[in-house]
Order: C-alpha cells, then sequence, then structure tokens
C-alpha cells in the first residue's frame, strides 16, 4: 500500500451568486436602456400577487407588462392578458424561485419598443424564502403579506424581509374578520429594514390601489 | 429549496476553474448568516450533486462568517450571528447591514497519489 499521497489545494475564490448577478446587471442596463421601470414581487402562494397584478394592469393598461413566474401552467399570464397587458410565462419546471438568466430569456420574447411601455411587473414563484436572494435586474424589490397568512411572519422571514424595498399588506377587506395586528407588521418589517416603504392594500376591493399606483407612477416619471 | 440550485452553481463554478470535474476531498465554501442559505440543507444537497456530477463525495468544510451590522440608534457597529441579534449597546434591531451576505466557494482539496 502506498499512502504517499499529497493534497493539492486549488483556490476558487468565486462568489456562488456571480452569474445571476451578471444577468441581473445586464437585465438591468437593458431594462433602464428603455426606460422600463422593473419590479420583483415575492409573496407566499396565494396571497394575492396576480389579483394585485390584474388591479394594475386596469390602471395602467399598455404602461405595463408583466413577466409571470410559476412552476407549472400559463394560468396567470392569461390572468392578467385579460386584464390588458401583455404578459410573458416563465415555467421554471419545478424550481423554488426565478433567477436572472430566466427573466433574460423572457424578456428576449417580449416587445419591449412601445414608448408607451414604462413598467415591467415581474411575480416571482409563490415562496418566501427562495426567491430572496435573486436579484433579477430589478428596481424595486416588493414583498407582499395577506392577512389570511397571520401577523407573525415578517420575523420568520427575515432574509426576504430585510431586502425589501416595499412592503405590501393584502387582503385588508377581510380585517373586521381576522386577527392581524397591521402595526405589529409594519414595526417588525422596519425593525429589519428601516427604510422600507409600506402600502395596505386590497387587491379586490381597489383600497389603497390609488396611493400604490400613484407611488409607482412617481418612480417612473420622477 | 433553492439550495439544490446553489449546490448546482457550486459544481459548475468548480468544474470551470478545474476545467472538467474530478473527485474531490475537500470543499471549503463561506457562508454569512444573513444569507438566507441553510448550510445543513446545502450540505444535503451538494453531497447529492457532487457525486451525481462525477466529483466524487467530498467533505464539504463551510466557514460560517459574522454579520457586520451599524446600529442606526446609537451607531455602535456590531457583529452578529443571525438575523435576531440586536444591537448590544442599546439593543435596538434598526439597523444597517453592512456585510453577512455572502456566499462563496473558497477552495477545493485535490488527493493526488504520488506512484
Ligand atoms: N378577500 C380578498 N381576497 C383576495 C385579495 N387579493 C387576492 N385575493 C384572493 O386570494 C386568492 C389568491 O390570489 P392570487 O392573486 O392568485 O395569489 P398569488 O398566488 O399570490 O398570485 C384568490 O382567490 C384571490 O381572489 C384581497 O385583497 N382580498
Ligand atoms: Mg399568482
Ligand atoms: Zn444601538
Amino acid at each position: 500500500m502506498c499512502d504517499d499521497t499529497t493534497i493539492q489545494i486549488v483556490d476558487i475564490s468565486t462568489p456562488v451568486m456571480n452569474k445571476n448577478d451578471r444577468f441581473a446587471a445586464s437585465n438591468r442596463e437593458l431594462l433602464s436602456g428603455k426606460n422600463i421601470f422593473t419590479l420583483n414581487l415575492i409573496s407566499s402562494p396565494g396571497a394575492g400577487k396576480t389579483t394585485l397584478l390584474e388591479s394594475m394592469a386596469r390602471f395602467f393598461g399598455s404602461k405595463m407588462a408583466v413577466i409571470e413566474g410559476d412552476v407549472q401552467t400559463d394560468r396567470d399570464a392569461e390572468r392578467v392578458r385579460k386584464a390588458g397587458c401583455q404578459a410573458w410565462q416563465i415555467e421554471t419546471g419545478g424550481s423554488c424561485h426565478l433567477d436572472a438568466e430566466a427573466v433574460n430569456h423572457a424578456l428576449g420574447h417580449m416587445d419591449l419598443e412601445s414608448d408607451e411601455l414604462a413598467l415591467l411587473c415581474i411575480e416571482n414563484v409563490g415562496n418566501l424564502i427562495c426567491p430572496s436572494g435573486y436579484d433579477l435586474g430589478e428596481n424595486l424589490k416588493i414583498g407582499l403579506i395577506s392577512l389570511p397568512e397571520g401577523d407573525d411572519k415578517i420575523l420568520k422571514y427575515p432574509s426576504l424581509f430585510s431586502r425589501i424595498s416595499v412592503l405590501i399588506i393584502n387582503k385588508m377587506d377581510l380585517l373586521p374578520h381576522i386577527d392581524f395586528d397591521v402595526n405589529r407588521t409594519i414595526d417588525e418589517c422596519r425593525s429589519l429594514n428601516p427604510e422600507v416603504m409600506v402600502f395596505t392594500i386590497s387587491a379586490k376591493t381597489g383600497e389603497g390601489m390609488e396611493e400604490f399606483c400613484g407611488y409607482l407612477e412617481n418612480q417612473f416619471s420622477g | 429549496m433553492h439550495e439544490l440550485s446553489l449546490a448546482r452553481d457550486m459544481t459548475r463554478i468548480i468544474g470551470k476553474v478545474l476545467g472538467g470535474c474530478r473527485p474531490l476531498d475537500t470543499v471549503n465554501i463561506t457562508i454569512g448568516p444573513l444569507s438566507g442559505i441553510s448550510p445543513e440543507s446545502l450540505r444535503f444537497c451538494f453531497t447529492e450533486v457532487a457525486k451525481m456530477e462525477g466529483f466524487g463525495e467530498p467533505k464539504l468544510v463551510i466557514t460560517e462568517t459574522e454579520a457586520k451590522l451599524i446600529c442606526l440608534d446609537c451607531n455602535v457597529e456590531y457583529q452578529a450571528k443571525e438575523f435576531y441579534q440586536g444591537c448590544p449597546s442599546c439593543g435596538s434591531f434598526s439597523r444597517r447591514i453592512l456585510s453577512g451576505r455572502e456566499f462563496t466557494v473558497d477552495s477545493v482539496e485535490i488527493m493526488e497519489g504520488t506512484d
């Protein structure tokens, strides 16, 4: 037996997110070159992302385009198209998050040339953990939670809620029926993330939508 | 389970530097406490992915760093091992994150028999 082995150490020194971040930078450059303001919308399944986008589509019309990320089916893209704007579906085929490369491919399929187009909304895969670390090239990362999920979610998912620029609390129409401490949620999010902007809305009734859409309009026209 | 895609990213990066796959003895990585990565779940995924992709069954050595934060209430700079650790001087959670989200493949070790 020969135990005369040596160990060769090979230096790698590479951030694992490098590739994603390169695609994100290229998306950001492409989109800002076309004056398109981009949102990355993250929540649990069922919190109301698609409903919010339908409501926004009615507000913004052809100023807005949507990329839908789902594990399977293009139902959400179909819903948003019906509400009046261009939508492209990414089927991730099992992956629990979108990455910047997938968004880059989607952008290649979309019509981004219209002068009217000013807002791109990306609906991420429903999940509060996995999408949080993937920069897609967006201008704003938005976290959305809804009343039925309970008011203890913020501190359970600090990786997401410490990174977002905007927190949306959805399904406010259910407040009379549900024990949900809105102020606690806002305070906890600010503790992780002092500069976060907060909107309380009901994507279903339209409550708070004008304020939120007005805020976005200021971002992309201001 | 984004740890599965992260494990695949790791083998892609290693394969690129080595110019292909080969059995590894050790893989050294660094994970920050605010990276949102679960070390146990990454270890589980990486073991499977490495084996499947021809990198053998390397030891995964994880260096867990401390995050650097600055308190927005009293300006103290401090280190933390996890999200739920507030300012040691005033207890506040209001802070800016200076570092703690890193995730890098640092090096790999390859056993070479001398024959
Ligand atoms: N009561 C109420 N229901 C809502 C609201 N927004 C969405 N929903 C409902 O929540 C369910 C999931 O919504 P969806 O938009 O598909 O969630 P997504 O998985 O985050 O895209 C649907 O049944 C919606 O009708 C809201 O503001 N109030
Ligand atoms: Mg949806
Ligand atoms: Zn302090």
